[in-house]
């Protein structure tokens, strides 16, 4: 009994399937696991590692097409040895299997003397492949509805998008824990199986494993092969009738991946508003009442004119008093709505100092005040002004000098005007 | 012209005053043109019709409402004219070089800085500054929404604070006063629904039209969405911002936000359905993510979408028995799968394991090892 002696298990073609179904699965697996997971540190970490989400979900879809690429030559090689070379159904779950796994279980609790011996695929072989089997086809139809989830819609309840999410997301769960737990164990931990690197296992582990099998290939009981005659005439059904499902199932792949874009390309609308859109031409005077027009305002009687001191009298009460909303209004503010007899809504000139502390004494540098009579006595704000005709030449401010003062300087006017 | 000869009167007017009156005073503390008395200014300026032309053509109006000005938040404090227009301190005044109106503006909000530092620093790195600085003269300044004269209180109340934005942006006020949040703040007063600021910030207002601004809105709509206290009052969920993250959109706008806040996404946020500045109530029938209109909402991004495509979205549902129970069930029933399914993995692996130890240690050179 040689440990040496090696047992071939799997063929080339066999093992680069697995690498590509491994590969593949582990691919999904590293980008979609914390697509599941997203908001947990760990996994925004990781993918984050990866690239960024946009990158992770490229992969995502890659490794999917390669997996469902894998899967489509799968089906066709079995359908070859089905239904050409019309092999042994290995692989075909029986209800032996279940017998087997439980015959384990008392072996390894010490209930039963031998441990069973278990054909070339055993029940924990069957039982993943065909949990892989049922896994694809999952992931396979709850990714194509998220894939592609307008054209789901037209056919079935929109609410099942979100719940082929859930689905694809416990399964994808499942999958991983199965293949850390069973898988590692039963061809990495238990023992070291070579069977998808040389594709051969020891004789240790063909008794172990595979004692039936063994059995069988010591007893020379080799499956024998069709005649290459029969094998010609399968091929000539099986192969256009492969060609034409394969085709199929090509093609099916391609609509599965290309068959809506409308969800990943189009772009939300922007605010279709005028951001700019200025209620009116910027105002000057943004607060407070409007200056009332030309028209609103009030002339004053003709005795007014050149009064400035308003305040004097209609805050006590001479004349009209002032409406309680002008309180606080001072001289100076009053021609901008209150018209002066005889002259246009003209600026008023009102030094706002009062009157208490305006002095008399040097108020007329130049001239004698004249004694005669009828010199008219300029308002008491005038006291101490000497320019005159800054205002008055122009009527820019209180009455207009009459045509015949045209041509007299500032210096002449209190010789009639009594300044207060 | 007349209005030159005027200020050069008044002037001289109120030099006259200022030496005859105020010579003690004066030399006491020295010729500081801060100590010029306001109504030394009002004395003209008090003047509604005091206006200036400018060389582009348009007219300046120079008038200050003493009044207004006593009201603001200036005037209270006793600030003077001066204060801000600190390059007058004699008449004539140093000529005016604004080109026109908007141009005189530009020149002056600058002095805002000299009082308000931190926040004229957060407005220098807002969307109005940076248009200023790229040429745009229309965007907003300090004055254009506190005024330069009578600054008031800018958020009380509160609905003064869309109708300062208004000013400028009232296509955009005309969709908010009728949204859910603006109805409330203009017709009752509300005090817990956002004004503009409450998204946009108040000195450092962010462009809104940007990735990262974008990828960030779910942020902020949550501010007050996930606040139990306020979302009681008004008897609407907290768990939108969970339902939004679980989904597809939510998931992929969360780690755009946090791992590449500036890059585009056409994945849906908050707004895209529930509308910006128009938002309504979801029980609106106006509303854009009402059932009836939901359909509509989604075609803006997914245009082929028909009938049933909506119901894909759990509306900010978490599945339940009643709500979305395909999701519940499935979910429920992976719960239970996951834990049998492993668990037994795990009870017959390591029940194979142990034999296997055991058997090492009984049965040297067993069959079975």
């Amino acid at each position: 009994m040689s440990e040496q002696q090696h047992y071939v298990r799997f063929s080339v073609a066999q093992r680069i399937e697995h690498w590509v179904q491994m590969l593949s699965f582990t691919a999904l697996a590293l980008t979609g696991i914390p697509q599941k997971f997203v908001g947990a540190g760990w996994a925004e970490t990781w993918i984050k590692v990866m690239g960024g989400i946009e990158i992770v979900r490229v992969i995502h879809h890659a490794a999917a097409i390669v997996m469902a690429l894998a899967c489509i030559y799968h089906v066709v090689v079995v359908g070859y040895k089905i239904f050409v070379l019309r092999v042994r159904w290995t692989m075909f779950p029986r209800l032996d299997d279940l017998f087997d796994a439980l015959d384990v279980v008392r072996y390894n609790l010490g209930l039963a003397k031998e441990r069973i011996k278990l054909a070339r695929y055993s029940f924990e072989e069957k039982a993943e492949y065909w949990a892989f089997v049922w896994g694809a086809i999952i992931m396979g139809v709850t990714g194509f509805m998220m894939w592609n989830p307008i054209n789901t819609a037209r056919f079935l309840p929109g609410d099942l998008i979100p719940a082929a999410k859930a689905a694809h997301g416990g399964e994808a769960l499942l999958a991983v824990l199965a293949i850390l737990v069973w898988h590692f164990y039963g061809v990495h931990i238990k023992t070291f199986s070579q069977a998808m690197f040389s594709g051969k296992l020891t004789r240790a582990q063909m008794e172990h494993e595979h004692a039936l099998e063994l059995e069988r290939i010591e007893a020379g009981q080799v499956d024998p092969s069709p005649e290459p005659e029969t094998i010609k005439k399968r091929e000539r059904v099986f192969i256009p009738v492969a060609a034409i499902l394969s085709a199929l199932m090509l093609v099916s792949l391609f609509l599965f991946v290309n068959y809506e874009q409308t969800a990943i390309t189009t772009l939300p609308r922007r605010a279709q508003v005028q951001v700019f859109a200025p209620i009116t031409p910027t105002p000057t005077i943004r607060a407070g009442a409007p200056a009332p027009t030309a028209a609103a305002l009030k002339e004053l009687p003709a005795s007014h004119a050149g009064r400035t001191t308003c305040n004097n009298c209609h805050a006590n009460n001479i004349g009209p008093k002032n409406p309680a909303d002008h309180a606080g209004r001072t001289d100076a503010t009053c021609t901008a709505c209150h018209k002066m007899p005889g002259a246009a809504p003209a600026p008023t000139v009102a030094p706002t100092t009062k009157p208490t502390t305006a002095p008399g004494a040097p108020a007329a540098p130049t001239t004698q005040p004249p004694t005669t009579g009828g010199i008219k006595v300029l308002p008491a704000s005038h006291a101490g002004r000497t320019i005159c005709n800054a205002c008055h030449e122009t009527g820019a401010a209180g009455p207009k000098n009459p045509a015949d003062h045209a041509g007299r300087t500032d210096a002449t006017c209190v010789a009639c005007h009594k300044l207060p | 012209m007349h209005l030159c000869r005027f200020h050069f009167l008044i002037a001289l007017l109120c030099a006259a005053a200022l030496a005859i009156l105020g010579a003690p005073l004066a030399n006491a503390q020295g010729p500081n043109p801060a100590q010029v008395e306001n109504k030394t200014c009002l004395a003209c300026h008090a003047n509604r019709d005091l206006a200036m032309k400018l060389p582009g053509g348009e007219t300046l109006s120079v008038y200050t409402d003493e009044a207004q000005f006593n009201a603001s938040v200036h005037g209270k404090r006793g600030q003077r004219c001066t204060t801000c227009h600190a390059n007058i301190t004699a008449y004539p005044h140093p000529a005016v070089t604004a080109r026109d109106r908007r141009d005189y503006a530009l020149q002056m909000y600058t002095v805002c800085r000299q009082c308000h530092e931190k926040v004229y620093q957060q407005a220098i790195d807002s969307i109005h500054s940076k248009d200023i600085a790229a040429g745009n003269r229309n965007a907003a300044v300090c004055t254009d929404c506190h005024t330069a004269h009578y600054t008031t209180d800018p958020h009380n109340p509160r609905s003064k604070i869309p109708q300062t934005c208004r000013q400028c942006h009232s296509t955009i006020f005309d969709q908010y006063k009728s949204s859910v949040h603006g109805a409330a703040l203009l017709d009752q007063s509300n005090p817990d629904v956002p004004t503009c600021v409450e998204c946009h910030g108040v000195h450092q207002i962010a462009d809104p039209t940007t990735n990262a601004f974008r990828l960030k809105s779910p942020e902020l709509c949550a501010t007050c969405h996930t606040d139990r206290a306020k979302m009681k009052k008004y008897n609407l969920s907290t768990n939108v911002l969970n339902t939004y993250v679980a989904d597809f959109h939510g998931s992929t706008v969360e780690l755009f936000e946090k791992q590449s806040p500036d890059a585009p996404t056409n994945k849906a946020v908050c707004y895209d359905c529930h509308g910006v500045h128009d938002i309504r109530s979801a029980k609106d029938p106006k509303s854009s993510v009402v059932k009836e209109n939901l359909l509509k909402t989604c075609q803006q991004c997914h245009p082929d979408a028909t009938t049933d495509f909506p119901s894909s979205w759990m509306s900010h549902y978490d599945a339940s028995p009643t709500k979305y129970p395909a999701v519940y069930y499935i979910n429920l029933f992976y719960t239970i799968l996951i834990p049998v399914v492993i668990g037994g993995m795990l009870a017959f692996v390591l029940l194979d394991a142990a034999r296997r130890i055991l058997n090492r240690f009984q049965k040297p050179g067993s069959h079975s090892r």
